[in-house]
């Protein structure tokens, strides 16, 4: 997303340090997010995702360093903190007594809502969610992919300016997915800041504006997916997408610096060039010939990595900040 | 406001749940059948006395049990996170659940008060100012005995990492100290009722203070 000279930074974290007896959970973790950013957290199970979490919300106290939401110190100024949050943690759970209406009637008035407003706005957030046919059953009888949809719904409803979930995808259907992806951009283009952790990178590489990857309490990288992909040189492939099946592409194998053609469907193929040979350099010449062979060509791209790839990179050290 | 919210809340909760149903059916109901098994208690013991004394300690261990289930599983299974994340103060979540259990108590005891004050009238003719002066005292000593055992179970709650732990704390620890309330009886001082009372509340004020200190420090 591009910002503007005004945008403000709303979350700041500097220096972090959390450390659970002898296991250092989080080591020096320092990043800034602006207002309608949205945040990807991504690394392996223990790195520390949810710990960086919890000390964001106030559910845990940092060892060392500091933490800033929308200008206040936490923990000193929880209470102002508290009102700008909106959390769904990773394993949302609600009292088993309460109806979806009650549980959001009581954490709606507990964020500040008064009680016209919160009538109106649960409306909204359960219609917004595909909600409203359980509206008043009981969380007991709901499955768990709609508990998370209810804990989704309860982070929304008083208009937080800083959106932070924990693994909000994981136990969602593909198109309860899509609609949370969807919502989740909506926010961020109203100016709510959203920082999410996921497993699932193709999420995160969907919706996130900045990605932070983090192994081992340490933050590896942050910044764009391009700029994460930048850090690691291209591959010394090119895609090339033609649009009728015709086999005169296999006279590209001719050509110098081509180590193989790898046919991925009957239009797709994949060039291989040799090590020394410059991608950029190929793109013309290859055009140039399979024009000249006859070859409608649909696209044709130089591959980069991608954020798996990227994300296996530095999760097994090969990269840093 | 936060408090009464939640108070309101849990009250809702408590006065659903089988136990109190048990509570505020099944233990008058035990202490008639208690009465119609041994109807001959005398004027020594009314059955007023029997009936608010049954509620007290059953009731009492129950009600510890419960709040110290309830809250370790509350805590263990991350449903304080969603609260905790509000701008509320901590203690209005502990001291919510203490008065919503204790006054469902209350409810009970004075139901089984009535009750026994009723089988008493019934069957001796109207209660005596000595029956009516028992009643009081073993209302007071029940109320009192069940507010150290509530408090007992929410610091039992706050305090136990799992349910197991905390039922045995609650038997061999709660069950314990809810029998101080007993003493001023016991020693014939003068103005037992007050005295007891008096234990009851200073008790629970201090176990309610370690659970609210534990649980504002605690990390979730």
């Amino acid at each position: 997303m591009i910002k503007s000279k005004e945008s403000k930074n709303l979350l700041v974290l500097e220096g972090v340090t959390k450390r659970f007896k002898d296991l250092l959970a989080l080591d020096n973790v320092s990043f800034t997010l602006q207002e309608g950013d949205i945040f990807g957290y991504i690394g392996p199970n223990g790195a520390g995702k949810t710990t960086t979490i919890k000390i964001i919300v106030g559910l845990l106290r940092q060892g060392q360093g500091s933490v800033s939401i929308g200008g206040y110190p936490m923990p000193e100024k929880k209470d102002e903190v508290n009102k700008l949050l909106g959390y769904l943690p990773q394993q949302v759970s609600f009292q088993q007594w309460r109806t979806v209406n009650h549980a959001l009637t009581t954490l709606g008035k507990l964020s500040g809502l008064k009680k016209n407003e919160l009538e109106t706005r649960i409306q909204e957030i359960l219609s917004l969610l595909n909600l409203s046919e359980v509206r008043f059953k009981k969380i007991v009888e709901l499955s768990g992919g709609t508990i998370q949809k209810v804990g989704l719904a309860q982070a929304l409803l008083h208009h937080p300016k800083l959106l932070i979930l924990d693994e909000p995808l994981g136990g969602l259907d593909p198109t309860s997915r899509y609609q949370v992806k969807e919502i989740v951009k909506d926010l961020s283009k109203n100016g709510t800041t959203i920082f999410f952790s996921s497993h699932i990178l193709s999420d995160v590489q969907d919706v996130a504006t900045t990605i932070g990857v983090l192994n081992q309490g340490h933050l590896m990288q942050i910044g764009t997916l391009d700029k994460l992909i930048a850090q690691f040189p291209r591959k010394n492939q090119i895609e090339i997408v033609l649009s009728k099946d015709s086999r005169k592409w296999t006279e590209l194998q001719s050509m110098k610096q081509i180590q193989k053609i790898e046919e991925q469907a009957p239009n797709k193929i994949l060039v291989h060039l040799q090590n020394n040979a410059d991608v950029d350099e190929m793109i013309p010449q290859l055009t140039q010939k399979l024009i000249t062979l006859g070859c409608q060509i649909r696209s044709i791209r130089p591959l980069s990595p991608n954020l798996d790839e990227v994300y296996l990179q530095y999760v097994k050290g090969g990269g840093s900040l | 406001m936060s408090f009464l919210l939640l108070f309101k809340d849990e009250l809702l909760g408590f006065y659903k749940s089988k136990v109190m149903i048990f509570l505020w059916i099944g233990l008058p109901l035990l202490a008639v059948i208690f009465h119609l098994w041994a109807p001959n208690t005398g004027p020594q013991l009314p059955f007023t006395m029997v009936s608010a004394l049954l509620v007290s300690s059953i009731g009492g261990t129950l009600a510890s049990a419960m709040l110290a289930v309830t809250i370790i599983n509350e805590k263990t299974s991350r449903v304080y996170d969603l609260f905790l994340i509000r701008p509320l103060k901590r203690w209005n979540i502990v001291l919510s659940k203490f008065f919503s259990v204790y006054i469902c108590l209350v409810i009970a005891s004075i139901l089984a008060l009535l009750l026994g004050m009723a089988i008493d009238t019934f069957s001796t003719g109207l209660p005596s100012g000595v029956v009516l002066n028992s009643s009081l005292q073993s209302l007071a000593l029940g109320l009192s005995m069940i507010m150290i055992s509530s408090a007992a179970g929410v610091l039992i709650g706050v305090g136990s990492p799992s349910v197991l732990v905390g039922v045995i704390l609650v038997i061999y620890g709660g069950n314990q100290i809810s029998v101080i309330p007993l003493l001023p009886s016991m020693l014939a001082v003068p103005n037992p009722a007050f005295i007891t009372v008096l234990i009851g509340v200073a008790i629970s004020c201090v176990l309610l203070g370690i659970a609210i200190f534990l649980f504002n420090r605690k990390q979730f």
